[in-house]
């Protein structure tokens, strides 16, 4: 692209980003004369070079904003339609200018309708111009007008200067191409290795004549470091920037009224990490708008301004940039959060009782967690909170929240001020050391006899630590490290405590040798795959250590996010809100209650006993114009004269009635089977509300009805079924032994390995995602490296959008929820029928699982 | 630290701009192989390796070459040959390969040999599955066999893990 050409995007790219900014807080102060003038002279550059450049279409929509923008310099009012008019054609410029850097010109296109929006403003302002504004303004956002006077400069200060540094800026500064600057930044990266190498042998020394000068050297590379670090720092403002429009877009979708102040926008933080933080901080700002502030009319209600006001404040502190974004609203429910929390099992009744509201707080970081009543195209998807902290975890940072009920809620974000250059403990086990980055060491434990111990309960290390029970492994055997001919008497001794997220948990080590501020460097390509490091790097010494990686630990530990990822998909059989189904409760014979899910039964008949035939030992009847075989629920279950009731289940093509003596209820429940059944047709026993009843198992009846003729067709497609809970296995292997499948169950990934082992020949896979003993979207990988090539299906409770994508992400061939029945059996065939036709084509049914 | 760039690679991989025929043979055990001048950037004795606790086996660590952090792959190993402890002081050649910096150990590095392409024969048929892999092509030379070495799949470790 032409350089000239790219010049102009990249500098237009910033004016327009902070005349949208100015607008709005011009909206605000529309005395501040200051303020247009600058936006006016941004608008004004971009026009006179688009001229330049042979840029019409850009041309003329920047000269329609110019002369509206001109006529409030004039003095005409900012009503919100005029400012609204203005965003408006400042977002179809960015459109322009993305488009014209996408593809190195201007595309076809017209912008009548938006000229002739400007016009028609133009027009009004010039006519009506000393026209009182009729409508109050929808949002207030200003810059800087903090409640407290000293938190922050009023935005009549901060707007002009800004305009003026830009100014005064311009003579100074030079572009430079990003990748100089990274190269820069690795040549000093070397230079401080290289020193702390040279201070290390030196140190060992007497030779004056060489320290002084090392000395100086050795302060200058810090210097230089420094003045490296600070060029590619940004200040926080440019993430700033795009907020009050954000604010101001927000509290009109939701009619409300919402005062945006920010301070400490000049903090300056890396560059890259800017980026970083764009994404998490936009949401959580979002989520302060929708769930924070209260309505105007509410506000009211409760002695509060109408307007509510949203604070984001950045400042610096021991080598960390804490932002925090705090709101006067409602703050969070914290029992509505206990509630969902229970509901989603992640945590229980008693323990939630011993908790402090911070950690109840909390919750809202597990996926899958949103408590918003109605889902609002702002937020309430439940997919975010997760994301803000994993995206701020990434980079080495974390999330505090604070809430109080009835005056609001603060988001703390804490951030490293580069990712280049970490502090890091240095850490030894069993005569190797590591480099732990500090970010998420809590705190380091003596283990030696004292009050602190080491316990195995169950098999696994526990750690009691005051109040706190923590899991703990020991990194030596973690990592698989030879053990050395004599252990040192203080192998193990000390406890480095780690979070991760809301996981603490600890490791023992040796010892802790040092903190030392480490160069962080990527893994090279063949051992990029070890999860419990992530990277090396060099130590003064010269010797190359390894850099844990907490994460990496945490799962090495087996401390899968397991209890807060369970959330909806999580284990089915066991007990949380996805489980719920709905059950019908019926009696069948004598002994106990039976019941069994609504959705194995296609339909509920009453059926008069002079329509139920006998015949070859069978009992028929008409349905649907069909003969339909009907079997007792229970041996001693008879026809009764009259009605009767049948359930007809249809797990195929061929329905069959099962004949009940009668319903008790239908209820949503949750099922945990207690004991396995061994009677014919009864999966289990279980309770439900207290009492002991049996569920059916309608497996046992399909085979039943198909016996013999099945056994001598040998079935020829071959599925194979993963699912730890004995349920799910034994109602979709009913579902698919009636339509003609052969299905090998297996409880766990081992079992379903050592089928795979003992003949690979499989037509499909269905597994559930969950599986105690390695995630099911890994097993799928493994099962193909063990020579299954049958498409995977993945099973859940409920195929969210999540489930697909991950199931397309491990190459299965598409998800499913376990209820799904005709769907499931539409993938199945699909799979299958790929099978035939080539393996390639199954993509087509994730498409259809999508 | 021993880093010890051997006068001979200098002098050799200046000179081997021109030769592209110019080979290095190597020594592990009893077995001799061809590796291109053009792609030694260094010899050098390792100083301490640090291992890489779950790798690959033929991997045995990373090492400090002169503030570069590189992968240090056994030759022994990687063909499965009695292993014999290395350690620092151990020769190797530095390699990069598919972007990453490599050291490879091997027991001795010695003449510089040119190769011209009537020396090559076909590949002997009964080589193990295991080995053959290591080789791209087989010369004879002064009336022994050379094989030349694999470079990328002696670093190759994506079906080792």
């Amino acid at each position: 692209m032409d350089e000239m050409l790219q010049e102009f995007l990249t500098e237009s790219a910033e004016q327009i980003e902070a005349a949208s900014a100015q607008i709005v807080a011009f909206e605000r102060h529309p005395e501040d004369e200051s303020l247009i003038a600058s936006i006016f002279r941004l608008v004004h550059t971009i026009k006179g070079t688009c001229g330049f450049l042979g840029l019409a279409r850009l041309q003329r929509l920047t000269h329609a904003a110019e002369s509206l923008i001109g006529a409030l310099r004039e003095g005409a009012k900012a009503t919100p339609e005029v400012v609204s008019a203005i965003l408006a054609a400042v977002d179809r410029i960015k459109a322009l200018l993305a488009e014209l850097e996408e593809t190195g010109q201007e595309g076809d296109g017209d912008d009548s309708d938006m000229t002739d929006l400007l016009e028609v403003q133009v027009a009004r302002c010039k006519g009506r111009g000393g026209e009182e504004s009729h409508v109050a303004p929808v949002i207030v956002a200003e810059t800087a007008r903090p409640p407290i006077a000293a938190e922050a400069q009023p935005a009549r200060h901060a707007a002009p200067s800004q305009g003026e540094s830009a100014q005064g800026k311009r003579a100074e500064t030079i572009r430079i191409n990003l990748n100089t600057l990274e190269r820069i930044m690795q040549l000093v990266s070397e230079l401080v290795l290289t020193r702390n190498q040279l201070l290390e042998i030196t140190r060992h020394r007497e030779d004056d004549t060489i320290k002084p000068p090392l000395q100086r050297l050795s302060a200058m590379t810090s210097d230089l470091q420094d003045a490296v670090m600070r060029a590619r720092m940004q200040p926080v403002e440019r993430v700033f920037a795009n907020l009050p429009r954000m604010i101001r877009d927000l509290a009109t979708d939701l009619n409300k009224k919402i005062n945006l102040v920010t301070a400490g926008g000049d903090t300056e933080l890396d560059r890259q990490l800017i980026e970083l933080i764009r994404d998490p901080l936009t949401h959580l700002v979002r989520n302060c708008a929708d769930h924070g502030i209260e309505s105007p009319d509410e506000r009211v209600s409760l002695g509060k301004p109408t307007a509510g006001t949203i604070r984001v404040a950045a400042s610096h502190e021991a080598g960390q940039i804490t932002i925090e974004i705090s709101d006067d609203g409602r703050g969070l429910n914290l029992a509505r959060i206990k509630d969902k929390a229970l509901k989603l099992g992640l945590t229980t009744e008693p323990q939630i009782e011993r908790m402090t509201d911070e950690e109840i707080c909390r919750f809202i970081f597990a996926p899958g967690f949103s408590t918003a009543e109605q889902v609002t195209n702002v937020s309430g998807r439940g997919v975010g909170m997760d994301v803000v902290r994993e995206n701020i975890q990434a980079i080495g940072g974390s999330v505090a929240l604070t809430s109080s009920p009835g005056k609001g809620s603060c988001f703390a974000l804490k951030i490293p001020l580069t990712l280049a250059i970490a502090p890091a403990l240095i850490v030894e086990a069993n005569g190797q050391r590591f480099a732990l980055p500090q970010h998420s060491v809590v705190e380091a434990v003596g283990l030696d006899g004292g009050e602190h111990r080491i316990e195995i309960v169950q098999g696994s290390k526990i750690l009691q630590l005051r109040e706190a029970v923590l899991p703990i492994g020991d990194l030596a055997e973690l990592l698989e490290l030879d053990r050395p001919p004599q252990p040192s008497d203080a192998a193990g001794q000390l406890a480095v405590i780690m979070r991760v997220g809301a996981h603490a948990f600890g490791i023992t080590v040796d010892a802790v040798i040092d903190v030392q501020e480490i160069v962080v460097k990527p893994m090279g390509g063949s051992l990029q795959h070890l999860a419990a490091f992530s990277g090396h790097t060099i130590l003064g010494d010269g010797t190359v250590v390894l850099i844990l990686d907490p994460n990496g630990l945490r799962e090495a530990l087996g401390l899968e996010q397991a209890r807060e990822a369970a959330a909806a998909q999580a284990e089915a059989a066991r007990g949380t809100e996805a489980d719920k189904m709905r059950l019908i409760y019926f009696r069948a014979g004598a002994g106990v209650d039976k019941v069994l899910p609504l959705s194995n039964v296609a339909r509920i008949e009453s059926v008069p006993s002079d329509r139920i035939e006998r015949a070859n030992g069978l009992m028929l009847t008409r349905h649907q114009g069909r003969l339909m075989p009907i079997v007792a629920a229970a041996p001693d279950v008879m026809v009764k004269d009259g009605d009767n009731t049948i359930f007809v289940i249809s797990p195929g093509s061929e329905p069959f009635g099962l004949l009940v003596d009668g319903i008790l209820d239908i209820v949503d429940d949750k099922l945990d089977i207690e004991i396995m059944g061994d009677a014919p047709g009864v999966v289990g026993v279980t309770h439900l509300n207290g009492k002991v009843i049996e569920l059916v198992d309608i497996a046992y009846f399909v085979e039943m009805l198909r016996g013999p003729e099945a056994d001598g067709t040998k079935c020829e497609r071959r599925l194979l079924l993963v699912d730890d809970a004995a349920f799910f296995r034994d109602m979709l292997s009913a579902t698919l032994l009636a339509s003609g499948y052969e299905v090998v169950k297996a409880a766990s990934a081992a079992q379903a390995l050592a089928q795979v082992a003992r003949n690979p020949r499989f037509d499909a896979v269905l597994i559930d995602v969950d599986l105690p003993d390695g995630a099911g979207y890994e097993l799928a990988a493994r099962l193909r490296g063990a020579g299954a090539r049958a498409p995977a299906l993945a099973l859940a409770p409920f195929a969210s959008r999540e489930i697909v994508r991950a199931a397309a992400a491990a190459g299965m061939a598409g998800a499913v929820g376990k209820f799904q029945r005709n769907h499931l059996l539409g993938l199945i065939r699909a799979c299958v029928g790929a099978g035939d036709d080539g393996r390639e084509s199954f993509a087509l049914a994730s498409g259809a699982a999508a | 630290m021993s880093v010890e760039p051997s006068r001979i690679a200098r002098e050799m991989s200046h000179g081997a701009a021109g030769a592209l025929d110019g080979y290095f043979s190597i020594k592990v055990a009893d077995d001799l192989f061809g590796l291109p001048v053009t792609r030694v950037q260094t010899i050098f004795r390792i100083g301490s390796i640090t291992r890489a606790p779950g790798g690959p086996r033929d991997i045995v660590g990373l090492v400090n070459l002169r503030g570069k952090i590189v992968t240090a792959v056994s030759l022994r190993r990687r063909l499965g040959l009695a292993r014999e402890e290395e350690g620092p002081g151990s020769l190797a050649i530095g390699i990069e390969q598919g972007g990453e910096a490599f050291a490879l150990l091997v027991d001795e590095i010695g003449d510089v040999l040119s190769l011209a392409p009537d020396s090559a024969i076909t590949p002997p048929p009964h080589i193990a599955r295991g080995r053959a892999k290591f080789a791209v092509a087989y010369h004879r030379i002064n009336g022994r066999i050379l094989p030349l070495l694999n470079i990328e799949a002696v670093f190759d470790f994506s079906g080792d893990r």
